[in-house]
């Protein structure tokens, strides 16, 4: 059913019975002549043309009580002029129809029943049929129409799907899309016209000066901010009796043509000035002073025009403008009352590369003790946009320094003010504990940045950490227990845990951040108070921190923070000390945890025991860990690895148990099957054929042939989201494939040559290196090449054609990246020397082909 | 007077302080070095890709003590700073003909 007459005098109610179409055109008939014979007076301005446009509405309501409803809600929009209410008498009669759903034959019934009386009447109407969910997307073909929505004005139809309209075209991207559009086409209608507002035969609707200067002035003002006319050359009181001048001119224009006729000749100079009641005793006298009239106006037009464009702030965000001096609130008073916007305008700053105006910071300062830490994230997405905040990159140390002068980051985090200006006087520090913080995201923010040579390679690592802005959130709490003169690292995870309840951070992100801040100052101790050339100390470290993307964040984090204890204390030796550490570690990581497999008794396993759910018995899950390497402890959560428990039970040769779950835009499926050649390469080949990207993974193998993989990948073909039965068929297709009944490559080939034929980025000159001294039992295999579909299910195709087993596979990606790590034997032993140099020279010449 | 000047493990500095110490040597000067002797650094692996790192980090300690004194000392850092791997540094002793005070100019026997 359709609604209307929500409280607006412009509705009317459907069930209203109208006048009756006979009356229809009388109606438009009677608002014509009326229009006409103010436009004889001379009279034709503002008021007329806002007498007249009311009249068209009442006559537009009651066409469309009398055609009836459609089957879906639908709106009647006055657009342009009319929207205005500034309709002239020749004018076109702009309409948006606006369906709240799919435009069927009963809706197509509909538009002819409304439009062809308006034809009949020999009215121009120029009319765009849209449904709603057109606004989901910006149209970015026709500007002149967008421009023409920003006057949208409901007359018929259904109030809220006007309002719907509303929220979904109001958005800053389209605000921004539509001035850019309004100042090009400005440009190119002043160029037309020689640039110039002085015309002896003035257009004036398209003229410097005219009409659309003077609506694209307000234009402007509206998409930037609407208080900018306030403070223009022009009182906007002049302004307005310019528009009423301009509009009388034009009314005398289209009354004598006939038409849409704009340009003021020399002959229709002559009766307009008659019309509007220059005096004069010759008519070249009552020319000049009405010309002499329409240039002042012209000229206030134009001037408040060139203006408005010089000083109008861009839109970069709801109720926030870019200017000359920086981001600011648009509208002060309503910023004030929302403390949750305040965090955009930072953000909006650092997007931009701008600065936060002087008033912004000072409306921020004057109102920001009325709030408390939650008030500025009240929901999630909120939570997201400030932690989203803190990634690292040029701009944020200034734009946090800002917060802290103001003192909104000590309103958002309350830890951080306790240290504000505290002084801890040792031999080392130069710096108030709080700068000291702060100096420690800049010097982040520099690496980010770097091209000196000696540090590219710390850039390098943190463009290889998923989630720097985490490691920031852990600098900007590092220190907050300073404030107590005691071990600090351990009030400062304190008090950190309240900042991420507050955040609501969860999991491994949760996690993380805690125990960098807790373990802040261990790497500084291992890397330049202990013997990093015992591989006994880095063995001891690499259990410690337990993953690269742990190490990666706290080696950058040691770095930054002893940089800004002084401009002395971080020294290039120190560096390398660091980098060293880092690099073993790694390696350690990655290339020696199959030597380190769980035991009985392993430090851990008891909790994981304790906690089980009371399907698992404590047997079953002993089992299941023993042969595997101690890092899958560190790898996986509890309640993930009761899963792979699970998966694994009574799993027979050919079977495949899988798992697949979704964390946003990351799918992770866990498959548990038993060992067999080509088993590694088939799955990757599986997933591939699908079109997933595997981002990341672990292959483990224990002795009893029990097979563990677990990958991470994005779907960007939506192929689990968009089919039902996916599932079961990534479980049939692995089931077939597994166990040879289908073979893989058949499946890739369609999109392996459509990947081929489409992927020209970058590439990286592959690496392959194999090495039998970094653990006791594999050959380690280290590659890093272009990551490409498939890619994953090549190399071990390879492997797997040279006889060798694939033990263990991490998986890593960065960007356009694969990075991975296989743990190989052949016949249960390492490779030889001639096995490992056939078995590179062979995948070098696949990564090179792809 | 000798100046003993040791190449030594950065993290066996506070051990051949304390050391020193123990002989009542409480000047000294400490520095950030880099270098290699016999073993010529090695070759570290990162991501497949080899990195030369044969400037190890190292620190240099120097003390200037009378010429009675040097045997002693030697014997107390090559003590503190051994762990019998490679890479444990050198100890050198070298002549001082003269030596100053600055700030008195005084010279110093």
């Amino acid at each position: 059913m359709l609604e209307a007459g929500i409280g607006d005098h412009y509705w009317m109610s459907l069930t209203q019975p109208g006048p009756g179409a006979s009356t229809l055109v009388a109606a438009f008939e009677s608002a014509r002549s009326e229009l006409e014979a103010e436009a004889l007076r001379g009279a034709g301005g503002r008021a007329a043309l806002e007498r007249y446009s009311d009249r068209i509405d009442a006559m537009l309501r009651q066409l469309f009580v009398e055609v009836g409803s459609p089957d879906v809600h639908v709106a009647v929009l006055a657009l342009g002029g009319y929207g205005r209410r500034h309709l002239c008498l020749q004018s076109d009669i702009d309409l948006l129809i606006l369906f709240g759903g799919h435009i069927g034959p009963t809706e197509e019934r509909f538009l002819r029943a409304f439009l062809n009386p308006l034809w009949d009447l020999g009215v121009v109407v120029g009319h765009q049929v849209r449904e709603l969910d057109d606004f989901t997307r910006l149209e970015t073909d026709n500007p002149e129409f967008l421009l023409a929505l920003l006057d949208a004005r409901p007359v018929a139809g259904t109030r809220h799907l006007f309002d719907r309209f509303g929220t979904l075209f109001h958005t800053a991207p389209t605000h921004g899309y539509i001035l850019k559009s309004l100042l090009r086409l400005i440009d190119q209608r002043h160029s037309a016209f020689n640039g110039t507002l002085y015309q002896l035969e003035p257009d004036v609707k398209e003229a410097p000066g005219a009409l659309r200067d003077l609506m694209a002035t307000r234009t402007i003002a509206m998409l930037t901010d609407p208080l900018l006319l306030r403070r223009g050359p022009a009182d906007p009181a002049r302004v307005d009796q310019a528009e009423d001048f301009l509009l009388r001119v034009r009314s005398t224009l289209h009354l004598d043509a006939g038409r849409n006729q704009n340009v003021l000749s020399h002959d229709m100079q002559e009766r307009t000035a008659d019309l509007l009641g220059y005096p004069g005793a010759e008519p070249r006298q009552r020319v000049e002073r009405l010309m002499s009239d329409y240039f002042r106006h012209a000229r206030v037009v134009s001037r408040s025009l060139a203006w408005a464009r010089k000083t109008a702030p861009l839109p970069v965000g709801p109720n926030l403008g870019l200017s000359r001096d920086g981001v600011r609130f648009l509208d002060p008073i309503q910023a004030a009352r929302n403390p949750a916007s305040w965090i955009a305008a930072f953000q909006a700053a650092i997007d931009g590369g701008a600065d936060i105006a002087e008033e912004t910071l000072s409306c921020v300062q004057q109102h920001v003790d009325r709030y408390r830490a939650d008030d500025f994230f009240p929901d999630a997405a909120d939570r997201e946009a400030l932690v989203a905040l803190l990634k690292p990159r040029e701009g944020l140390y200034a734009r946090l320094t800002e917060m802290h002068d103001c003192g909104l980051l000590g309103r958002l985090f309350p830890e951080f003010q306790a240290i504000s200006w505290r002084v801890v006087r040792d031999f080392y520090h130069k710096y108030t504990v709080d700068e000291h913080t702060l100096l420690t995201i800049r010097n982040l923010e520099r690496i980010a940045h770097t091209d000196e040579p000696y540090r590219l390679r710390f850039r390098n690592i943190l463009a290889s950490v998923s989630e720097p802005e985490l490691l920031v959130l852990a600098l900007l709490l590092h220190d907050v227990g300073k404030w107590r003169d005691d071990d600090h690292a351990l009030e400062s995870v304190r008090m950190a845990k309240d900042v991420v309840d507050r955040l609501q951070l969860v999991g491994d992100a949760r996690e993380t951040v805690l125990f960098l801040i807790e373990h802040h100052l261990r790497m500084s101790l291992a890397a330049f108070r202990r013997d990093t050339e015992d591989p006994e100390i880095v063995k001891e470290f690499a259990a410690f921190i337990g993953t690269e993307e742990r190490l990666k964040m706290l080696c950058l984090m040691t770095l930054v923070d002893v940089e800004a204890v002084s401009p002395e204390t971080l020294t290039p030796w120190k560096e390398e000390l660091l980098w060293r550490l880092y690099v073993d570690t790694y390696n350690h990581l990655t290339q020696r945890y199959g030597d380190e497999l769980i035991e009985r008794n392993q430090a851990g396993l008891d909790g994981l025991l304790k906690q089980r759910p009371d399907d698992l018995s404590a047997v079953e899950i002993t089992r299941f860990l023993e042969g595997f390497p101690q890092r899958y402890l560190q790898l996986f959560a509890p309640e993930a690895i009761y899963r792979h428990v699970r998966l694994a039970r009574n799993i027979h040769p050919d079977e495949v148990h899988l798992s697949l779950e979704r964390n946003e835009s990351v799918w992770t499926l866990a498959v548990a099957t038993l060992d067999k050649p080509f088993l590694f390469s088939n799955i990757c080949g599986v997933l591939s054929s699908f079109g997933m990207d595997i981002i990341r993974g672990h292959a483990l193998t224990n002795p009893n042939g029990l097979v563990l993989d677990v990958f991470q990948f994005t779907d960007n073909e939506r192929f689990l989201e968009l089919n039902p039965d996916a599932h079961d068929q990534v479980l049939h297709v692995l089931e077939d494939v597994v166990s040879g009944r289908a073979d893989v490559t058949d499946l890739l080939r369609g999109r392996e040559q459509g990947v081929l034929q489409s992927r020209i980025a970058l590439r990286l000159t592959p690496v392959v290196r194999a090495d039998n001294e970094a653990s006791g039992r594999y050959t380690i295999l280290d590659i890093v090449a272009t990551n490409a579909l498939g890619l994953l299910h090549r190399i071990s195709r390879v492997i797997s054609r040279h006889g060798c087993d694939v033990d263990l596979v991490l998986i890593a990606t960065e960007g356009e990246k694969a990075i991975d790590v296989f743990h190989i034997t052949k016949g249960g032993s390492k490779l030889t020397e001639a096995e490992q140099q056939a078995l590179t020279s062979d995948l070098l010449r696949t990564l090179e082909g792809l | 007077m000798k100046m003993i000047k040791c190449i030594i493990r950065p993290n066996k500095v506070d051990e051949v302080k304390d050391a020193l110490a123990k002989l009542n040597i409480a000047g000294m000067t400490v520095t950030e070095v880099r270098g290699h002797g016999k073993q010529k650094g090695h070759t570290a692996i990162y991501r497949g890709k080899e990195y030369n790192v044969s400037l190890l980090p190292k620190m240099e300690v120097e003390v200037v003590v009378a010429d009675n004194m040097a045997e002693d000392v030697v014997k107390a850092v090559v003590q503190a700073a051994r762990t019998g791997e490679i890479g444990d540094g050198r100890v050198f002793v070298l002549p001082v003909l003269e030596s100053y005070r600055i700030r008195t100019g005084e010279k110093e026997s």
